[in-house]
């Protein structure tokens, strides 16, 4: 009798799903469940990427950034498969893989009668255009790497191999194309991607693809015309615009302005994985902090430097971008609290006036402005340590000038086409310079003497978006097609370390920059064998097939 | 394990199984029913004593025969009672011969009882029962209270260590009130967890490690254990089925005994020494370094440097953080009753500092433990505990330890205006931004308490239906509050500083009930002894957690969210449940005393498997021949020959919800977003494990030398394990997805375990007792499903830093390279593999390259260029042997125990030298061992203006060079440098007792008794580890899930370090 107690009702008592979480196979009933799982794929998927591997791959690699005591693999150059930052992005990527291939599967698998066609489409777009980012992220860094769209099919095959740059990058194209296809013009909640997100995307993947496994340095032509094709639609149809001035695009708040065309979506929140940590990273003290600024011995490069018109030659330049981008001694940000302290260590807050070296000081750091948005007290509050709502820009309307004034030179060294040219000096003279007059010059040889080499194309988008981790995968497109101009522009930069002295203070007007004598390690050293980063050594021991040569995707046709 | 079980039956009086107690209880029932009548009583005083040694028996039952009068003796053997001149008395008591004894008018009388060898046969608890032990067909182990109270033990698992052969007990943190691995019979499970099952008085715990290094049994009161039984082999551990593959630990607490009131205090005083420093570098060698580090890699000598010579020794860190702590702990209990009910009732106060600034541990409980003979047919047993810990857990989780020693010395502890010391940054020297915080300031200022107050027992009804056929029902519940504090003051350490202040709450609220039926039927018909026993038990969990956090304090005084800022709140809950359902039968069937089988069937029905897989079997059957008891046997020295064989089948049911997909929230700016967190794998099932045990005891000369040996095989099938996947599966990071629980393959564990008891002396009241107990085993993975798999484990934090096992192995090997020297010259460089770029072709010999003085690693794969595929298993966390030595001396009241422990041929992973010798970290703002002085110093002829031929001038050391971007990678990547050999011989524990002469204790009118002792806990090692501490078990510290910690690892590990004690008791 009483054995028997329980056994009437064992089902119930034996079968319990979790109490405190949502289970796949309850969720995806309504649009707005649809749009809750695919809101994640701005943030937290990217996390292991935007916190330090976004600039440290993408700008310190590329020579844009410098870095005197960490990050010396990547400063020079010498990014080895047990680099932190090579771990740490390898697996961001295959996380966004990951996480859009299940949302794509839970889509189809649990969306309801209720869900609309629409937002079912709109979710997996979002899903293929976020595949479709890190496979671009990956492609680049690694060359071959293998193809995954279905990762609850694969959990259990441990003898997948790569598959081929070719494929990698037509498996790219074909989602950002699905993607340009079912994402509405506008955007169903603001800063969700659009059709232009992904069009704006498809301008740099064909103007990327153009270059991959041309014979000779020919670029395909096709892929060109199509990089330009979608760059104009979307400068002239999507409704971006620049911002008139470029210091606004990180002047708090500046998140969804009208100029982005896709950024990560961090918000405040004790939540490590969605709010923005690589404040943290790059801010150079905690003067201008809440309890962090790691990045004291981060900021500009001399080579970043001497790109800026006039400025090491000259002692300034009317560039605006380097004061949103980097920090001179004397320049003044009323929009960041400072602490400063007097003699007796007393301390008290003034608007940030970013300090000078000691008159005697052989080094200083040009530290990173872009993205830093100071204390809570500059953010309405919304800030504290390792927590910043400001986003990470993944694409920006500024990019699709650039891109097409570059198709537009195609195959040539030079051009003198009025719309690249009017597009060049849109980007240009926002920036407080004059235009550029005559011809775009991208010379195909690279020569140290100025007088003899130009590439006006390359050297802007390094001043554009230099801290946009974007820098090393111009190097990469370079490559595709011309990698020993590649292995030239980065064996001829100075990543060394320098001070730079203001001619007073306040208020400086010219600045001195001075190369540390007795620092040694000044150039990279890039080659066939260190361009591509190598897989993990963590992976390729555990996943052994990852050494077989690639082999072309099956796309199912 | 000779110990005296006779003096135990009453707490098992009436629990579940009773048949070796079954006849003296109906005796005495007889006894007591047959009334008689009225007839003139005289008063009777008497002492009852042993014939053995004339020491009189306390607790002896004393009926007069046709009557229902009675007295029980006092602690010294006396008694009185009322009877008539021509009355017989009738004297019994457990483990001796009863005796009637005619009064033939005298008042005063002596009895002396005679010991009966039958019953004086050890009786001991197994699970759901209890056996005789002479009918034990498994192998398990018994640690009495005796042996528990010869060490200072602040939990439960303490006393296990070096005590019970089999059982491989490590200490996760030397932090007071500490997590503890035990590890019965070797690995067998490959996930984390190995911890065995306890059952505490019929609550079901099942044992985990913590990762914030806190003890989930710590809330137990070890003075309250009667005895604890380690269930190892398959046919005692399969009767819990599921959850028993990791073995079976039954707590027994205390009960009462019937007779006078015994009343009992004892107080412990210890004092805990710091431990020996590690030899980091002061002031002078520190600023040395400094200066050589920047004559290298460029920068501005600091001026206070200038002339290291002139300065002092700076701050000693582990000085500073490390001190002499007490530990006082107040034991009182009282026990007692009469014939029909029996109490025992105890409390205690236990306060523990600990050695290191930021922690401690206070224990307050209660334990009440009832037995009621409340009718004829109707026994009620209860048990209610109730205990408090308070816990302070800053050190163990903010790395205080691994700070301290990091922290340079010319950072004062405080400044001279009292506050803080710490870093400081000048646009010349910029490593002090990357200097830990000061960890005694971190340590004073930061609050981490844990509350947690737990209420465990439970109520038993036995009732008797007729002769043979008893039936019990018991309800036991364990209901587990948690309530903890940690505060994150703002503070100012120089340039290391936290701004705003942070208050974390959670609550936690964990209940577990479980209710047992329970059927049992013994019958004896000649030589023919049968027992069998039916359960059904239900069991089931809940827990719910509530956490609140806000920031922005204004003063760091008020320890409450509300004084927190209220834009900053934010409150996350969680919860979750488990249950199950389970079928048990036995039969035990013993013939002659010569031939015992015992086969036992479980089925376990578990929440945490699909309709599928739900429910798990599991049978067991095990043999015992007592060739000793055949009359044909006639060996004279052996007095006991016993040979047994088992073969069960155990599980292990891994964690709950792997069955489905979840999905964790997280905001967005949309509103909360929901993201899968883990894959989902439906078709998990349980994790088998099939054993095979062969053990043999044998007693010689009057079992004056006991040998109990057992070997095993343990065959372990479907393997519960979190998969571990590529990375190109997207499961690592933040936004991952957890990959699935699976079903991964299988395992074997082979082992063997040797146990020797001897009587050395036994000589006119000088006796010397020993026991040595050793243990082997070897498990090796035999299979996974995919044939190339390879399962990792890889803690992020530590360079990845990597444990690996594969097919043929052990689990959890370190994993990576093999040092092989420095290179000494260019033409070596020239003639060895060199690590390589992407196209295979080495990198440069050249000073910002590689160079003489970078590290030379092993070409494993001989393929002529060092990379990944190099590296090779690196050592071993797994012990090859052992064991434990105990020697007891007692002459008179003088009792002196003497522990060794020792643990033989496993490896540590030294993580905190490879951090702490690595040159370059000068430049992190951090302290280092001495030995990264002797980094590898090169240098040039004078003849050599090109630098073409460097040498060492040092070139007997194996720290490399310093050097800034170096392609050799001479820190990063872990080899087999830091692998160093854990094994020790430790002198665990010596203990001296003095219980005071009766003779002189009669004076004072109310003291019975009254011991004195002294000990000494850790007092010496013999080891080659150049840690704090070889006893390294697994990880704690919060970076990763407790059930895949990482094991052998030392990173500022908590460590054991000597205890001096002195204690006191007194019986009233």
């Amino acid at each position: 009798m009483v054995l028997s107690v329980f056994t009437g009702c064992e089902k119930e008592f034996l079968e319990r799903p979790p109490l405190d979480t949502l289970v796949d196979a309850n969720f995806f009933k309504s649009d707005d469940q649809v749009l809750a799982a695919s809101a994640p794929l701005y943030s937290v998927v990217w996390k292991d990427y935007a916190d330090q591997a976004y600039f440290q791959l993408g700008d310190l690699r590329a020579g844009t950034l410098f870095r005197a005591y960490n990050d010396r693999d990547n400063t020079l150059f010498n990014t080895s498969d047990v680099s932190a930052s090579n771990n740490s992005a390898y697996r961001a990527f295959y996380i966004v893989v990951g996480q859009a291939n299940t949302l794509i599967q839970n889509v189809n698998t649990y969306a309801g009668p209720e869900v609309s066609v629409a937002i079912k489409n709109h979710a997996i777009a979002e899903a293929r255009f976020m595949r479709a980012t890190a496979y671009t992220f990956l492609v680049m860094n690694y060359g071959a790497v293998p193809l995954i769209e279905n990762n609850i099919a694969l959990l259990n095959d441990k003898d997948l191999t790569r598959n081929t740059v070719e494929s990698v990058w037509e498996f790219i194209t074909r989602d950002y194309l699905f993607a340009a296809a079912n994402l509405p013009e506008n955007p169903v909640q603001p800063g969700r991607i659009t059709k232009w997100s992904a069009e704006g995307m498809l301008a740099r993947t064909y103007l990327n693809r153009a270059g991959v496994g041309s014979s000779g340095g020919t670029k395909n032509q096709e892929y060109l015309d199509k990089a330009k094709d979608y760059a104009q639609r979307v400068i002239t149809m999507s409704g971006a615009a620049l911002l008139p001035d470029y210091a606004d695009l990180f002047r708090y708040p500046y998140d969804n302005n009208v100029e982005s065309l896709f950024e990560l979506q961090w918000v405040f929140t004790t939540n490590y994985g969605y709010a923005n940590t690589m404040v943290s990273q790059i801010t150079y003290s905690n003067d201008i902090a809440n309890g962090d600024g790691w990045g004291g011995d981060l900021g500009g490069s001399y080579w970043m430097m001497s790109l800026y018109d006039g400025l090491i030659e000259d002692g300034f330049t009317n560039d605006d971008r380097l004061k949103a981008t980097f920090m001179l001694p004397g320049f003044h940000y009323p929009e960041i609290t400072q602490t400063v302290r007097d003699n007796e260590g007393n301390e008290s807050e003034q608007e940030l006036i970013f300090p000078a070296p000691a008159t005697t000081a052989d080094n200083s750091f040009v530290n990173v402005k872009k993205y830093v948005v100071g204390k809570a007290v500059d953010v309405g509050g919304q800030a504290s340590a390792q927590r910043y709502p400001n986003d990470t820009y993944m694409l920006r309307l500024a990019e699709m000038y650039l891109i097409y004034a570059e198709a537009e030179i195609g195959n040539n060294e030079s051009t003198s086409d009025a719309k690249a040219l009017e597009y060049f000096n849109t980007v240009h003279t926002r920036a407080g310079l004059p235009p550029i007059e005559g011809s775009l010059r991208m010379d195909r040889v690279y020569n140290p003497d100025p007088t003899k080499y130009r590439d006006d194309i390359f050297e802007e988008r390094a001043k554009e978006f230099a801290v946009e981790g974007l820098a090393w995968y111009d190097l990469v497109r370079l490559h595709y097609y011309n990698p020993q101009k590649a292995y030239d522009i980065i064996n001829n930069q100075d990543r060394g370390l320098f001070v730079v002295h203001p001619n007073r203070m306040p208020s400086p007007t010219s600045w001195e920059f001075i190369k540390t004598e007795d620092f040694t390690e000044r150039t990279a050293n890039a080659n066939s064998g260190n361009f591509e980063l190598p897989i993990p050594a963590a992976e390729a021991s555990q996943a052994p097939n990852l050494r077989n040569e690639p082999v072309p995707y099956d796309f199912g046709e | 394990m000779n110990m005296k079980y006779m003096y135990r039956y009453k707490d098992y009086f009436m629990r579940d199984f009773k048949w070796k107690l079954a006849p003296v209880l109906l005796a005495l029932l007889l006894v007591q029913s047959f009334c008689s009548f009225a007839q003139t009583t005289n008063t009777i005083s008497g002492r009852v004593t042993s014939a053995a040694d004339n020491i009189g028996l306390p607790g002896v039952s004393i009926g007069v025969r046709g009557t229902t009068t009675g007295a029980i003796t006092d602690a010294e053997g006396n008694f009185t009672l009322q009877a008539a001149a021509d009355a017989v008395l009738v004297v019994s008591y457990i483990g001796f011969k009863s005796q009637e004894v005619p009064v033939n008018g005298q008042s005063q009388i002596s009895i002396s009882l005679a010991t009966d060898e039958k019953q004086l046969e050890e009786v001991v608890v197994t699970g759901y029962g209890e056996l005789r032990r002479n009918d034990l067909t498994g192998a398990q182990t018994t640690i009495s209270s005796e042996a528990i109270n010869k060490t200072v033990n602040t939990t439960i698992e303490q006393a296990i260590q070096g005590r019970a052969a089999g059982v491989y007990v490590t200490q996760n943190t030397g932090a007071p009130g500490g997590g503890i691995s035990v590890n019965i019979r070797g690995v067998n499970s490959i996930n984390g967890s190995n911890e065995p099952l306890y059952v505490i008085d019929g609550v079901q715990i099942q044992g985990s490690t913590s990762s914030s290094g806190s003890n989930p049994l710590s809330t137990l009161n070890p003075s309250d254990i009667e005895s604890m039984e380690v269930l190892q082999g398959p046919s005692a551990t399969a009767v819990y089925g599921s959850r028993a593959t990791n073995g079976v630990v039954l707590i027994t607490t205390k009960r009462g005994k019937a007779g006078e009131t015994r009343i009992n205090y004892s107080y412990l005083y210890s004092l805990q020494t710091p431990p020996n420093e590690l030899e980091v570098m002061n002031l002078r060698q520190y600023a040395q370094m400094d200066n050589e580090y920047k004559g290298i890699a460029g920068g501005t000598v600091r001026e206070d440097f200038l002339d290291p010579s002139l300065l002092g020794d700076g701050t000693d860190w582990q000085k500073e953080l490390f001190k002499s702590a007490p530990m006082n702990k107040h034991q009182l209990s009282v026990s007692g009753g009469g014939e029909k009910t029996t109490y025992y009732l105890s409390a205690e106060y236990l306060n523990q500092e600990g050695i290191a600034i930021g922690s401690g541990f206070d224990r307050y409980s209660v334990r009440l433990n009832l037995d009621s003979k409340a009718k004829e047919w109707l026994t009620i047993n209860g048990n209610f505990n109730f205990a408090q810990t308070d816990e302070q857990l800053s050190t163990t989780q903010s790395n205080i330890i691994s700070r301290s020693i990091q922290l340079p010395p010319h950072i004062p502890v405080r400044n001279l205006n009292g506050s803080y010391g710490g870093g400081t940054v000048t646009s010349t020297n910029t490593a002090e931004q990357f200097t830990p915080p000061n960890p005694i300031g971190l340590a004073n200022l930061t609050t981490n308490d844990l509350t947690r107050r737990q209420f465990l027992g439970g109520l038993t009804l036995g009732f008797h239906i007729i002769e043979g056929l008893d039936f019990s029902t018991s309800v036991n519940g364990n209901v587990n509050f948690s309530n903890s504090t940690y505060f994150l003051p703002t503070y100012q350490f120089g340039y290391q500083r936290n701004e705003v202040a942070t208050l974390n709450n959670t609550n936690g609220l964990n209940t577990y009930w479980n209710w047992n039926q329970m059927l049992q039927y013994q019958k004896q018909f000649g030589k023919h002894s049968l027992n069998i026993m039916a359960t059904h038990e239900s069991q089931e969990s809940t827990w719910k957690n509530l956490y609140g956090e806000r920031r922005g304090f204004q003063t760091n005084d008020i320890l409450d969210l509300n004084a927190g800022d209220v834009l900053t709140s934010v409150a996350n809950g969680g919860q979750g449940d488990w249950g199950m359902e389970s079928y048990l039968g036995r039969i035990n069937y013993n013939f002659g005393d010569r031939y015992i089988i015992q086969a036992a069937f479980r089925a376990d029905g578990s929440v945490n498997f699909g309709p599928e897989n739900r429910w798990g079997y599991f049978p067991s059957l095990s043999a015992a021949w007592r060739v000793s008891e055949e009359d044909f046997f006639n060996v004279g020295f052996v007095s006991d020959l016993r040979l047994r064989y088992e073969i069960g089948l155990t599980g292990n049911q891994g964690q709950g919800g792997a069955i489905y997909g979840t999905l964790a929230p997280g905001p967005t700016p949309w509103g909360t977003g929901f993201i899968p967190n883990t894959y989902p794998n439906p078709e998990f099932q349980w994790e088998e494990t099939k054993t095979n045990n062969f053990g043999i005891n044998l007693g010689l000369f009057d079992n004056r030398v006991q040998v109990e040996a057992d070997y095993y095989i343990k065959n372990t099938d479907n393997l519960i394990l979190r998969s571990s996947l590529p990375w190109y599966m997207g499961t690592n990071g933040q936004g991952a997805i957890s990959p699935p629980l699976v079903n991964v393959g299988s395992l074997q564990n082979k082992g063997w375990s040797f146990t020797l008891n001897t009587i050395n002396i036994d000589n006119g009241g000088f006796r010397w007792e020993s026991n040595f107990n050793i243990s082997h085993f070897k498990t090796e993975l035999t299979s996974l499903t995919s044939e190339s798999s390879i399962l990792n484990r890889t803690t992020r934090e530590w360079r990845e830093w990597t444990q690996r096992s594969i097919v043929g192995q052990a689990p959890w090997l370190f994993y990576g390279y093999v040092e092989e020297g420095l290179f000494q010259s260019v033409e070596e460089l020239e003639s060895s593999a060199l690590p390589a770029d992407n196209n295979g072709v080495e990198y440069p010999i050249a000073e910002n390259s590689i160079w003489v003085g970078d590290v030379k690693y092993k070409d494993i794969n001989g393929d002529g260029i060092i990379n990944g595929d190099d590296q090779t298993f690196i050592g071993n966390p797994w012990p090859k042997y052992y064991a434990g030595f105990t020697n007891t001396f007692s002459y008179k009241g003088f009792d002196l125990s003497v522990l060794i422990t020792s643990t033989l041929g496993n490896d540590i992973y030294n993580y905190l030298r490879s951090e702490n010798t690595n040159p370059n970290n000068i430049n992190l703002g951090r302290n280092l061992f001495v030995d990264a002085f002797n980094y590898a110093n090169v240098a040039y002829n004078d003849d050599d203006p090109d630098h073409l031929r460097p040498y060492l001038t040092n070139p007997g050391t194996n720290v490399a060079r310093m050097s800034g971007g170096n392609k050799n990678n001479n820190f990063e990547r872990h080899t087999d440098k830091f692998v160093e050999d854990g094994s020790f011989v430790r002198l665990k524990n010596v203990t001296l007792n003095y219980n005071l002469p009766t003779s002189l204790l009669q004076k004072l009118r109310y003291i019975k008794g009254a011991r004195v002792g002294v000990s000494a806990q850790n007092v010496a090692t013999i080891t080659g580890y150049t840690g704090y501490d070889p006893e390294v078990g697994s990880h704690v510290g919060g970076l990763e899930n407790p059930n895949s910690a990482a094991i052998g690892v030392d990173y500022g590990r908590y460590p054991l370090t000597s205890v001096y004690s002195v204690n006191i008791g007194i019986d009233f």
